[in-house]
């Protein structure tokens, strides 16, 4: 339970981060998602049993502010859940690793989705302007904050499932 | 006769002479004193019972240093500590201070503009986050429908249009920019009085789209919400043009949008709350 608390409270903390700060802070025109690191460090991190529905919960959450469709978050946010329990299995000895290539995959699949959208809505854009002024800019930033996000939220996690580190 | 020898010989007794004489010369010696005259053999004399009491005091300031130091080293510190802990108290307050002084300058601007601006009616808000997707361009404030806001409010700064409200709850509401992919706006071109569209994008710029090819576009014109469409009102300062772009067998030419409002820094806006937008997508075939 006190794992759930923790791991919203970061979640709540985080989300403002990203509302207040983050989304101000970009390359191009690309920004990095701390939300979306954050899910994949503590997905890595929880082995607890119903933390598919705190992912729910949060793709729910994001969804309330953000004006992408809630469809796209809980596929993205679902697809980070499946894959960190696929490495939990396999790569868990070096979590920065599986952090590192979960970042890459989700991002991508999230910038697929946002312009699938975008196209399903019938916005006309230059797809080579948004790849290079959004798409990349974006995944580098998410990229290169992995580590830093990587290394904070594995100090909150001792905390909430210290047994679960140890492991 | 008798008595005045023996009377002589009292007074000048061995005894009272010996006190004559040390009386006479205590008093000599206090005169010279006084005079100044012994100062020398004073200062002559006095000069190693002073290096010996200066030398004691030395040892002793310093014994005394060696054990007093240390308390008044901790109590120095303590409060130096409490000096800083002021300062930096001190210097957040100014912090606070400039940054109310900033918001009510911003404020300030924005009431000049509902004043020179009567006919509509204004909630000032705060801008509290951005949109987390690089793709859209959205905003969030602090106010919502308790406040009055509905859905399709256009939304605006002193130095024009910024968007309208996409969502909303009880205390926050999401503002779509003019600059999102998704936006379109209805302009006019002030001096040439032709009609146009302003498009966002996903990178965040905008661009004056559907203009008459026959139609002279001057750099820098002014370009303002036309009010077609009931998604905003008339006359609202929406951007400047940076360029024009006319190809060869096409009915309208388009351009590049400076927008007049710096979406990047917005901190503060206003909601146009007596305008309300129609729908018309029923009656778009």
């Amino acid at each position: 339970m006190i794992s759930y608390l923790i791991g919203f409270a970061g979640f709540l903390v985080t989300g403002m981060l990203q509302l207040s700060v983050v989304s101000q802070i970009k390359i191009l025109s690309g920004s990095a998602d701390i939300l979306l690191l954050y899910l994949i460090v503590w997905c890595m991190y929880d082995r607890s049993k119903h933390l598919w529905l705190m992912v729910f919960v949060m793709a729910g959450l994001v969804s309330s502010v953000s004006a992408l469709p809630a469809v796209i978050l809980m596929v993205v946010y679902f697809f980070v859940f499946g894959v960190t329990r696929m490495f939990q299995k396999r790569l868990m000895q070096s979590p920065l690793l599986g952090v590192i290539v979960i970042t890459f995959v989700a991002s991508l699949l999230q910038i697929v989705l946002n312009m699938a959208y975008l196209f399903i809505s019938g916005v006309e854009f230059n797809l080579n302007t948004a790849l290079t002024e959004v798409a990349l800019p974006s995944l580098i930033l998410n990229m290169f904050l992995a580590i830093p996000m990587h290394a904070i939220i594995r100090e909150i996690a001792h905390y909430a499932f210290p047994k679960g580190l140890e492991a | 006769m008798p008595f005045d020898s023996v009377m002589i010989k009292k007074i000048f007794s061995p005894k009272n002479l010996r006190n004559l004489i040390i009386s006479l010369v205590v008093v000599g010696i206090l005169f010279l004193a006084i005079s100044g005259y012994l100062t020398p053999l004073f200062s002559f004399s006095a000069s190693p019972f002073i290096s010996a009491q200066s030398w004691m005091a030395q040892r002793f300031l310093a014994f005394s240093d060696f054990f007093n130091s240390p308390r008044d080293m901790a109590t120095l510190r303590a409060e130096n500590q409490q000096l800083e802990s002021q300062v930096a108290m001190l210097q957040s307050e100014i912090v606070a201070l400039q940054e109310n002084l900033a918001q009510s300058e911003i404020l300030y601007t924005l009431l000049d503009f509902a004043r020179t601006n009567p006919e509509h009616s204004y909630v000032a808000a705060t801008v509290i986050g951005r949109e987390i997707s690089p793709f859209l361009q959205y905003i969030i404030i602090d106010k919502g429908s308790n406040d009055g806001l509905r859905y399709g409010m256009p939304v605006v700064t002193q130095q024009g249009l910024v968007g309208r409200i996409d969502a909303l709850i009880a205390n926050a509401a999401r503002i779509q920019l003019i600059s999102d992919a998704n936006s379109v706006v209805n302009v006019k071109l002030q001096t040439a009085e032709v009609e146009g569209l302003v498009r966002g994008s996903v990178t965040g710029e905008i661009s004056l789209d559907m203009v008459p090819v026959e139609t002279e576009v001057q750099i820098g014109d002014i370009l303002m919400t036309s009010g077609l469409g009931g998604t905003y009102p008339p006359n609202i300062f929406v951007g400047q043009i940076l360029t024009m772009q006319s190809k060869q067998n096409v009915l309208f030419q388009t351009g590049s949008v400076q927008p007049v409002v710096d979406f990047s820094n917005l901190s503060a806006v206003l909601v146009i709350t007596n305008f309300n937008a129609v729908d018309i997508s029923p009656l778009v075939p």
